[in-house]
């Protein structure tokens, strides 16, 4: 035994008003964790450090990086990564991956409905400013029917797990989420620096996602294309997400585009090749709707294909995700989510979703304005957790500020109750010991036709600042390896 | 393949070999100048001139004194000169970073240690004792990347097309040092009764093209204009050579176009009609003419490179 | 009986700097619909570069042509042979109640159907001061209110070409009451969406024999929708009910999805584009 003083563990201190990932109701480390426990528990002080900084390395060397601007000066950075797992064991993640299914199916349903009969708003089920006040929502859409039938093939539900020790959905990503590429180098850069621990446990592999992504995308193939031609269109190579376009692409073994590379005839699209055009039947765009066509949407975009569009609603090619999917991904179409898996599948909601209320109703709006401070305000349309103002850590100045911003655009904010996100243990550079810290999860879920697959794992995202909660990042977040159990 | 991305790819081959060239050509020269047999040969400006010259630098202007370090530093780690090894190997990185769903990890890794090696290389310790480690390293890790090129790629188009950059690159850049040596052969001629087919530079232009040895071993003799020129430009089994680079380029063009049909316009015709022209020709032709060879082989090249883009990489 | 017209559309683009390559989409070609036919179209550009027909997203055709050769200047010619049938714009029956007719139009089904054009775009927001100039009526039929409010921003803008572009808002334009026919088409449109009245942005050519205010170019006016009758064009530019003398191209929420040429190019410096439209019609019988 070495030593209690000497070992990683011995000043980890628990917030009893925390739930933590890693002990049980009755403050005992739960049975799936302890051997990992008391394997990372071994380890000295500077043996740790030694492979945390092997494991950073790794990531420099491999390049996976993404850009940062300051003082003019590029600087590329890593995303954090920590090299304590994050363990999901097999039941728990059962209820995770049906409820993500449930989601991607109702969503894909309440897609369809909205660009097709419109059903669900004819009869008041969800109000119709869900659409009517969604730029998200686009009208070349209508009436398109997109092959295969699926909008969101690809998807990325952020979940939590709160102090009452159930798992929450906070967001269903369906624009363009990304991080699954993380999910795959973490776990690699985990067994390059700690094999000796995947002995102990059965997990479930995360090497096969791109070999299912590119099964489900073809699986909704345009018709009349035997051996669809497949690639994976990117901004370019100063996009933040760059690495992960690349990786994708490599991993599925098709090409990487960027829309000069493609052009319109006949309505059916091509790439140019070193031998002359070649035609492309199947997109994963990675670049937003608006950039997608600049004959029919953002005219300045030189990111996009001019008539894409048309050749899509010709059928001749598929784009993943559907142009206009990002209707549902507005955060007051979450808030209507239980309604939404109601009304298409009979079924009441596996995951649960956040109580939420809508400033758009005056009395909801009454109830925010004089509960600021045990509420977390949310703007409808931002991502990357910009705007985001959390109640109990405003100052009165900023309750005040606050107010006024929601008083003056009442339908652009939504609240919801603080929801305590779970801690688990996360190595700290600063102090040179693992602390507690908040968690989320993100998960990968992919519709096809007739068919779906969520990766069995997902992005285990940490707040490495003391005490904050968000996870994104931008805003200064690191991942963890995720184990699903067999 | 997309007509960009092989555009990449083939400036991805130029750069690497270019680094390796201009590391080599520094310290060579730097290094055997120090104990070079007549005096001008060792003069720090004859030296640092014939380095700028070989970068495509203009040269210095009459009786200005150039500074050691500030040319040492131009060459190696100079961000803002676009000629200087740290350049060009941030251009081989971004052409692989724009790629890199087509090349291996492995590549892909060397690549990127190869960047971080010589952007974190401290400028301090190269200019005052770091030249020739500096140096080595950068033919060493150009050297596993072509290793890496080799056996880590599928032998495929993707792989013809870098071969072609780094083939055409090789070419290019020993017409170039040819050009910078046979320039200061001339203007060393005479100070020590050195005449100009005996220059002690024809050993320095081998050693700038790692062929010394092998040259020593194939002639058995002192090298001269004639048997340096000889082993340099026409020798198809030295594997630093023009002929050995056309005969690759050669090989790799026919990996883009395998038709044997008769077509004047096509790259592949021309590569041929160049390569046979060298194929089958005398020493002599060119000693007496280096100049005049010199500029005619510039040109071929630049036809070369002119017909690919156009054939390829247009898009 | 109907009228025969030839339309010719032509444009001219003028570059600072030599283009490598383009894609133009042009928004010309007259709909096919209950009243007009298209007998013959004929397209040519000055560089003889390749074109084909396609649709765009909302199902109007367009011609769309991909240049891939460097060039500093180009025209475009198109013509089209139409038969327009005529018929008289107020060939329907009014309904019985007023009040009946409207509650028609506040019912959630009829907004879901028709939210495209009930919704507030960035070319037909008014401030809320600019909007209540216009008073609804609730004891005129909606058709009645839409006459009235034809007339209304006939009269309260003064038809004057060039001044305002793309850019101006209708609050801008407002200030000073001088505009063009997309002006006037979207001024209808907002006041419309805002009493609850389906609007829609027409494109089109207007034949302008009788005097009627345009300019050589393509036309702007609109259509509402008026419960059991259908989409009635109105025309407050000229304070018409469009007619026979009215050639439809494309309709849409506002100008941004009606623009007769879209065009990206991989050049630098600017350009200069000019338009030019001539419409002729003869009788037949």
């Amino acid at each position: 035994m070495p030593k209690e003083d000497s070992t990683i563990f011995s000043s980890y201190q628990r917030d009893p008003s925390l739930f933590d990932e890693i002990y049980d109701k009755k403050g005992q480390v739960k049975e799936v964790y302890k051997t990992l426990f008391q394997l990372y528990g071994g380890h000295s002080i500077p043996d740790y450090m030694t492979l945390n900084e092997k494991a950073r390395s790794s990531f420099f060397n491999q390049g996976i990086t993404f850009q940062v601007y300051d003082d003019k000066q590029m600087q590329e950075k890593i995303f954090p990564f920590d090299l304590f797992p994050r363990i999901i064991d097999g039941k728990e993640w059962e209820i995770i991956e049906k409820g993500a299914i449930q989601r991607s199916r109702a969503l894909n349903l309440f897609l369809w409905d909205i660009y097709h009969e419109k059903k669900i708003l004819k009869q008041g089920v969800v109000p119709l400013e869900l659409i009517s006040s969604s730029e998200n929502y686009l009208h070349q859409m209508m009436d398109v029917d997109p092959p295969g039938g699926i909008y969101n093939h690809i998807s990325g539900t952020d979940i939590i797990k709160h102090n009452d020790g159930k798992y929450y959905v906070l967001e269903d990503n369906i624009r363009c989420p990304s991080g699954v590429s993380y999910v795959i180098c973490n776990r690699t850069a985990l067994k390059r620096a700690l094999f000796g621990v995947f002995n102990h446990y059965e997990t479930h592999t995360v090497t096969n996602y791109a070999e299912n992504l590119l099964d489900l995308l073809e699986s909704v193939k345009p018709h009349g294309a035997d051996v669809p031609n497949t690639v994976v269109i990117t901004p370019g190579m100063y996009n933040s997400a760059f690495y992960e376009h690349s990786y994708l692409a490599k991993t599925m073994g098709v090409e990487l585009v960027e829309g000069r590379d493609l052009f319109v005839e006949n309505d059916f699209v091509y790439m140019r090749t070193i031998k002359g055009p070649e035609k492309v039947d199947i997109i994963y765009r990675r670049i937003d709707d608006q950039f997608l066509d600049p004959l029919e949407f953002r005219a300045d975009s030189s990111l996009g294909v001019p008539g894409l569009f048309s050749a899509y609603k010709k059928g001749n090619v598929t784009l993943a995700n559907a142009p206009g999917t990002g209707v549902a991904d507005d955060k007051a179409v979450y808030t209507y989510m239980p309604e939404i898996i109601k009304y298409y599948l009979d079924e009441t909601p596996i995951l649960n979703n956040v109580h939420t209320y809508h400033c758009s109703r005056p009395k909801e709006l009454a109830y925010v304005l004089d509960h600021i401070h045990e509420l977390v305000i949310k703007p409808v349309d931002e991502a990357g957790g910009y705007g985001i103002s959390i109640g109990n850590r405003l100052t009165k100045k900023e309750i005040a500020t606050v107010k006024k911003q929601i008083q003056e655009h009442p339908r652009k904010y939504v609240a919801q109750p603080i929801m305590s996100l779970s801690v688990h243990p996360t190595y700290i550079d600063e102090t040179n010991s693992f602390e507690q810290r908040h968690v989320d999860l993100r998960t990968f879920t992919i519709l096809g036709k007739d068919k779906d697959f969520v990766l069995k794992g997902g992005l285990t995202r940490v707040a490495l600042k003391k005490g904050n909660l968000i996870v994104n990042s931008s805003q200064g977040g690191g991942s963890k390896d995720t184990w699903v159990l067999k | 393949m997309l007509a960009r991305v092989a555009n990449n790819l083939f400036w991805m081959g130029r750069y690497i070999e270019r680094s390796e060239h201009i590391a080599r050509y520094m310290h060579v020269n730097y290094f055997s100048s120090l104990d070079a047999p007549n005096e001008l040969s060792r003069s720090r400006q004859f030296v640092l001139n014939s380095m700028l010259r070989m970068i495509g630098d203009p040269e210095a202007k009459e009786n200005e004194v150039l500074n050691e370090e500030e040319v040492l530093f131009k060459l190696a780690l100079d961000p803002a000169h676009p000629f200087s090894i740290l350049s060009n190997v941030k251009y081989a990185r971004e052409n692989a970073n724009s790629a890199r769903d087509l090349i291996s990890t492995d590549l892909y890794e060397s690549i990127n240690k190869f960047y971080h090696f010589v952007l974190k290389y401290p400028e301090q310790h190269f200019l005052k004792k770091g030249l020739y480690d500096f140096c080595i390293n950068i033919i060493e890790m150009s050297s596993i990347l072509r290793g890496r090129i080799r056996s880590t790629l599928l032998h495929d188009e993707v792989y013809a097309i870098i071969m072609l950059g780094v083939n055409l690159e090789r070419a290019n850049q020993l017409i170039r040092i040819i050009n910078a040596k046979y320039h200061d052969a001339l203007n060393a001629q005479g100070s020590y009764g050195d005449k100009f087919s005996k220059s002690f530079e024809w050993t320095t232009l081998l050693k700038c093209a790692e062929s010394y040895d092998m040259m020593r071993r194939f002639y058995k003799k002192t090298p001269t204009s004639l048997t340096t020129l000889e082993f340099l430009i026409l020798n198809p089994n030295c594997p630093r050579s023009m002929m050995n680079s056309f005969n690759q380029i050669y090989t790799h063009i026919r990996v883009l176009d395998n038709s044997f049909k008769y077509d004047k316009d096509s790259t592949a015709f021309l590569v041929g009609r160049v390569r046979a022209e060298y194929q089958y020709k005398y020493v002599e032709e060119i000693e007496g003419n280096i100049k005049e060879y010199i500029e005619a082989m510039l040109k071929n090249l630049a036809d070369i490179g002119n017909k690919m883009e156009n054939e390829f990489f247009h898009y | 009986m109907s009228l025969e017209y030839n339309i010719v559309y032509k444009a001219e683009n003028v570059y600072d700097n030599p283009v490598k390559e383009a894609r133009w989409q042009f928004l010309i070609i007259p709909e096919e619909n209950y009243n007009q036919k298209l007998e013959a179209i004929t397209f040519k550009n000055s560089m003889e570069f390749p074109y084909e027909f396609s649709t765009n997203a909302y199902g109007f055709k367009t011609i769309r042509i991909l240049a891939k050769a460097p060039f500093e200047a180009i025209s475009f010619e198109a013509s089209f042979k139409l038969l327009k049938e005529t018929s008289n714009p107020f060939d329907f029956i009014l309904p019985i109640n007023q009040e009946d007719e409207y509650s028609k139009y506040q019912q959630l089904q009829f907004k879901v159907d028709h939210e495209p054009f009930l919704r507030k775009t960035p070319l037909t927001t008014l401030l809320e001061h600019h909007i209540n100039f216009f008073e609804y009526q609730q004891d005129q039929f909606v058709f009645e209110n839409l006459q009235a409010l034809n007339k209304w921003v006939y009269e309260k803008i003064f038809y004057t070409p060039g001044a305002t572009d793309v850019e101006t808002t209708l609050d801008e334009m407002l200030e000073h009451r001088q505009g063009v026919c997309q002006d006037f088409a979207h001024l209808f449109c907002a006041i419309s969406r805002k009493y609850g009245i389906p609007c829609r942005y027409v494109s089109g050519y207007l034949h302008q024999g009788n005097g009627y205010f345009g300019d050589s170019q393509m036309h702007a006016w609109t259509e509402a929708y008026i419960e059991d009758v259908g989409w009635v064009g109105f025309d407050p530019t000229n304070n018409l009910i469009a007619n026979e003398n009215h050639i439809k191209v494309a309709h849409g929420k506002d100008y941004s999805d009606c623009s007769p040429l879209k065009g990206i190019l991989y050049s630098k410096g600017s350009n200069t584009t000019n338009h030019s439209v001539q419409v002729h019609g003869q009788q037949q019988q």
